[in-house]
């Protein structure tokens, strides 16, 4: 259903993506890890068409030149060039790295400008589900978005990329700086929207060990290449992976 | 009373003159800098469809607000979109757009004090012992309507919800499908407009200038940067700040000083408080 073939991102001359290709089939929860600096974001910019943006505002501020290479075919269709807000429209939502919560606006009103291209029925039915597997939002509603907890806003930046009917889900370090209770909980919804909503999902993560077991299928980055693929139960059984992403 | 009464009338007219100059500004940070030629070429087409095509009052209004809406989105369909992201350039091209409208307008006849539109009801009123004739009532009571209306459209429509995401972060805005582009291009129309609204209201209490076109550009810059630029609730307190200062220097110092007092605000906010009333400051940064 998705697939990206051979993509390469260039910042001037340093390669922050060498030559990825990735896949995730319907339904499917595909995980993708790497430490700092491996390329998880730029990855997830190129997927959502955000890199498109950064490269025309970079290229309009005469800073860096930026170079975008290779395929991302989503339903049979080569969309490596259209528009973050047309690839949104065909079904691809990135929930962004850091969140990126509108700070003034209320959880609500975040959560409406997230359906922004849903239908009114299909808006309602969303924010019932959203307020339901994240039940912490609900008493929040009122309060800005730039007051809630790193938690809290967690939940919302999900809850709001679930606003626009995704059918592709791209969550850029949903986990990143929260404690390991809440780490849980969010992988656990993470789950449980895959389940109950039927959509594919791939999640990037520096730390494997919160996200490995929903996974499907999993790619480790490692300078802005895919060193290793495999199945759940592969790269738990990697003897490298073990050692650098379980801490083993 | 007296300079209660009209400081509410100015500071009104004031924020009728900057709020679509925030909105714009607010939603695709770009500094429509031909605002004030806007205000200007609104009046001017009112009064052409009135005197020249005979048509009635409200409905060459109406007519002439469409026109500028359509000419707002192209300005920034034609021309700023290309120079999207240079801010030096947008306030360059988005200026030469101006001076070419005013400029233009002056060539083609637009001056001395022959071209007036009418007020809506003649007459006045006695307020707590003061008269105020019925336009300047009326700009205040459109003004407040306005700002209602832009609340509610703001706070409930799809289009407007997407406006206020774009403005506060275009990149997550993105993600959610809202085409920038577009939006600023919505932006751009119904900035224009609420200019034009600005222009019917207020023209009619003096006579379609071409000066006046710059001084409307100066007092909307003015009242954006002291309210802080692209915060609504602050340009609005900036407006009744800068309107009420007006008003005390035009009653104990004299009526020439009233651009200076725009002027001086301008300085004052830059060297005391460079993001302004409401600006952008980073008290909201996330917490993680």
């Amino acid at each position: 259903m998705f697939e990206a073939r051979g993509l390469m991102v260039f910042y001037e001359n340093m390669l922050a993506l060498n030559n990825v290709s990735l896949q995730c089939g319907v339904n499917q929860i595909v995980g993708v890890f790497g430490a700092n600096s491996a390329g998880k974001s730029t990855l997830m910019y190129t997927l959502s068409g955000i890199m498109l943006d950064i490269v025309k505002k970079e290229e309009m501020a005469g800073r860096e030149r930026i170079t975008v290479r290779g395929r991302i075919m989503f339903n049979g269709e080569d969309i490596m060039f259209q528009k973050p807000s047309r690839r949104a429209r065909a079904g691809i939502i990135l929930c962004p790295e850091r969140r990126r919560i509108f700070p003034e606006c209320t959880v609500l009103e975040n959560l409406k400008i997230g359906s922004y291209l849903a239908t009114a029925s299909q808006a309602r039915e969303t924010l019932d589900y959203v307020l339901e597997v994240f039940a912490p939002l609900k008493r929040i509603l009122k309060r800005l978005g730039g007051f809630l907890s790193g938690g809290e806003q967690q939940m919302l930046a999900i809850g709001r990329a679930l606003m626009a009917q995704p059918k592709l889900l791209l969550l850029d370090e949903p986990l990143l700086g929260l404690s390991p209770a809440i780490q849980y909980l969010l992988s656990k919804a993470v789950k449980d929207i895959r389940d109950h909503r039927g959509m594919s999902i791939i999640v990037s993560e520096q730390y494997a060990r919160p996200i490995i077991p929903i996974i499907d299928y999993g790619y480790i980055l490692e300078n802005g290449a895919a060193v290793v693929e495999g199945g759940r139960q592969e790269l738990m059984d990697n003897p490298d992976v073990k050692s650098a992403y379980f801490g083993t | 009373m007296e300079i209660i009464i009209y400081g509410i009338i100015n500071s009104v007219s004031l924020a009728l003159m900057a709020v679509g100059f925030t909105l714009v500004y607010g939603v695709s940070r770009l500094p429509n800098f031909a605002h004030g030629a806007i205000y200007i070429l609104t009046g001017y087409l009112t009064w052409l469809l009135m005197n020249r095509l005979g048509l009635n009052y409200l409905f060459s209004a109406i007519v002439a607000l469409g026109l500028t809406g359509l000419i707002g989105a192209a300005m920034y369909q034609l021309v700023l979109i290309r120079v999207r992201g240079m801010p030096i350039s947008e306030i360059i091209a988005s200026y030469a757009i101006g001076l070419a409208i005013l400029e233009g307008l002056r060539w083609g006849g637009l001056k001395g004090g022959t071209f007036r539109l009418p007020p809506f009801i003649e007459g006045s009123v006695n307020i707590f012992g003061v008269s105020v004739d019925f336009q300047r009532l009326f700009v205040v009571v459109l003004g407040a309507t306005i700002m209602g209306a832009l609340w509610l459209f703001v706070n409930n429509t799809k289009i407007g919800l997407a406006l206020k995401g774009m403005a506060q972060d275009e990149r997550a805005a993105m993600t959610l499908g809202i085409d920038s582009d577009r939006m600023a291009v919505v932006a751009t129309a119904i900035g224009c407009m609420l200019a034009g609204v600005a222009a019917i209201v207020l023209l009619p209490l003096g006579s379609i200038v071409v000066e006046s076109g710059y001084q409307v550009l100066i007092m909307a810059v003015a009242v954006c940067i002291v309210g802080g630029l692209g915060s609504w609730t602050g340009a609005i307190m900036a407006a009744f700040i800068i309107g009420f200062a007006q008003i005390l220097t035009v009653v104990y110092f004299g009526a020439h000083f009233q651009v200076v007092v725009a002027l001086l605000a301008i300085v004052v906010t830059l060297i005391s408080r460079p993001s302004g009333l409401f600006g952008r400051q980073k008290e909201l940064e996330e917490r993680v």
